[in-house]
């Protein structure tokens, strides 16, 4: 979902503690990407949620909350 | 020849430090844990010493729990003040030329050196609101002094002014002279106006601390004297102590009075019959470090790391900043614990886009020291208290300065807000092993809410504190093993 498909799989695998290729991945999904313009998307509801200058927005509408 | 003696290693210095009223134990804690001494915490509140040698001065500064710092000349347990006003005041002149003077100088002189050595960084002018937060942090004495209030406030004056401007000085100066009151010396000089001497002194551009001491030249020293007194049997005030004192360091060292371009700043800190006189090893307050964009009511870096360290995070702690405001708290956290994840937010644009921008500057600062660092374990959210995106018993810590009715807000909202949070903030953090730490000076307000939700948070321990001149009140909560409602009608 970040551009980084090919390099994270979908679901961590069993065991991933111990994947340190994965790890490396992971923390630098984590801590070094930055999504600066994108947007979040609740896996249930499907509501997208903006990001601006890297701040994502999750404040709830008046019918929401 | 043989090399010359290592001073530097030999030498020792008590060494006085100010922290925010409350965090004394604190404090102590963080020095010794990083310099492996032990503190003695003094009655007059908001102070502690310890001893340390004199090559650990880098590693004092970097202290975050202290605000200001000074090397002490003598202390005095229990000293007798005359009681008549002349007496007492020619017993303190007369004390200048007993202390113990040469090593505490050779701790400010190595001090100096260490300040030329660090980078300029870019100052950003202190507005006053800040200055004031600062100063009133001195907390409350116990004597009925007016006196004591006036020289606290005038103490701020002097601090902020980085960038001197001709007409800023002259009214200060002009505010302040009876405090180190050598006016009428001044006047023997070779400029026979002082006026007209102070603005040359700032226009000239001469900063604190640029005259270099020894050399063989004979660089005359310019000092000023500051006294902090409390108490209410002394028969003096603090600018007559002041005054006098200042006098006798001046006819003692031959040093020349200046209350804005000094490089030897004296400290007389009087507090009923304690007697603390020092050498100052700080110029701007150390607590402003991590905020370059200021808020209304920004926190002190040294008040948000004594909160943070209240609640003992781990390694891999998840620690939330609920309420963030301009960040201090989260931005204190990410540089001092970076084990752990901080995750900021607020509801107020404004105060996210501040926060942002101060997140931004750090990670700037982080850029140019070292090159292969590239993220801090921190993220800022637009989010609403109430309805925070978060799974439920997913964090470890909930850290925050929560709204004070009078600054934020308004102490009807409080009341509807508090226990709204408290659940919220409950929902949130792991059961059992999570915490939090709440700063709030709405104290009857928080109580009445906790007392609603002692299912889910227990008071484990309550810190008094002074924030910008209004009493609040820390609470570290550690949150029960009853475990929230999983279903969330949004979330």
């Amino acid at each position: 979902k970040l551009g980084h498909p090919s390099e994270l799989p979908p679901e961590p695998v069993p065991n991933y503690e111990a994947d340190e290729e994965f790890l490396r991945r992971l923390h630098h999904v984590l801590l070094e990407v930055e999504v600066l313009e994108g947007s979040l998307q609740c896996p249930d509801s499907g509501r997208r949620f903006p990001i601006s200058k890297g701040v994502p927005n999750m404040l709830l509408t008046e019918d929401e909350a | 020849g043989p090399a010359p003696a290592q001073e530097g290693a030999e030498l020792a210095a008590v060494i006085g430090a100010t922290v925010p009223t409350g965090f004394e134990q604190t404090a102590a804690e963080e020095v010794q844990e990083k310099l492996g001494s032990a503190s003695r915490i003094s009655r007059d509140r908001g102070k502690i010493y310890f001893e340390v040698p004199a090559r650990s001065l880098p590693q004092v500064h970097r202290l975050r729990s202290v605000d200001n710092l000074f090397v002490v000349v003598q202390e005095f347990k229990d000293y007798q003040f005359k009681e008549n006003k002349e007496d007492a005041l020619k017993d303190l002149e007369d004390l200048v030329k007993k202390l113990p003077w040469t090593d505490p100088l050779k701790v400010w002189e190595l001090n100096n050196s260490l300040k030329k050595k660090k980078t300029k960084r870019k100052k950003h002018n202190l507005q006053s609101p800040a200055s004031r937060e600062k100063l009133n942090d001195g907390g409350e004495e116990g004597g009925a002094d007016q006196n004591n209030t006036n020289d606290q406030e005038d103490c701020a004056q002097n601090p902020v002014a980085v960038e001197p401007s001709g007409g800023q000085d002259t009214e200060k100066s002009q505010g302040v002279t009876s405090r180190n009151g050598v006016e009428e010396e001044e006047e023997d000089n070779e400029q026979s106006d002082v006026k007209a001497e102070v603005q040359a002194n700032s226009e000239s551009g001469t900063k604190a601390g640029d005259s270099q001491p020894g050399e063989g030249e004979a660089k005359v020293l310019r000092f000023r004297v500051t006294c902090n007194r409390a108490g209410d049997k002394h028969s003096f005030t603090s600018n007559e102590a002041a005054r006098d004192f200042g006098g006798a360091v001046q006819e003692h060292f031959q040093w020349k009075a200046d209350m804005t371009n000094f490089d030897v700043e004296v400290l007389l800190n009087i507090h009923n019959n304690e007697v603390v006189v020092g050498i100052a090893l700080t110029e701007e307050s150390l607590h402003r470090r991590n905020i370059t964009h200021f808020g209304p009511t920004t926190l002190r870096s040294t008040l948000a790391y004594g909160m943070l360290r209240l609640c003992d995070p781990q390694p891999t702690d998840i620690i939330v900043d609920p309420m963030c405001g301009t960040g201090a708290i989260p931005i204190e956290g990410a540089a001092e614990w970076p084990h752990c994840y901080h995750i900021a937010g607020d509801n107020n644009p404004q105060a996210v886009k501040r926060a942002a921008n101060n997140i931004c500057s750090l990670l700037r600062k982080n850029e140019s020291k070292d090159s292969t660092a590239l993220g801090i374990p921190l993220d800022i959210i637009q989010w609403d208290i109430c309805n925070l995106p978060l799974r439920t018993g997913s964090v470890d810590i909930v850290v925050t300065d929560m709204p004070f009715g009078k600054r934020i807000g308004s102490k009807k909202k409080n009341w509807d807000l508090y226990p709204a949070c408290l659940m919220e903030m409950g929902r949130i953090c792991a059961p059992g092993t999570g915490r939090a730490v709440l700063l709030t000076q709405d104290k009857k307000c928080f109580a009445k809410a906790l007392s609603r939700v002692g299912h889910i948070w227990r008071r484990a321990q309550t810190v008094w504190v002074n924030v910008g001149g209004l009493h609040a009140a820390v609470y570290l909560l550690r949150r029960t093993w009853e475990r929230a409602e999983e279903s969330r009608s949004f979330w």
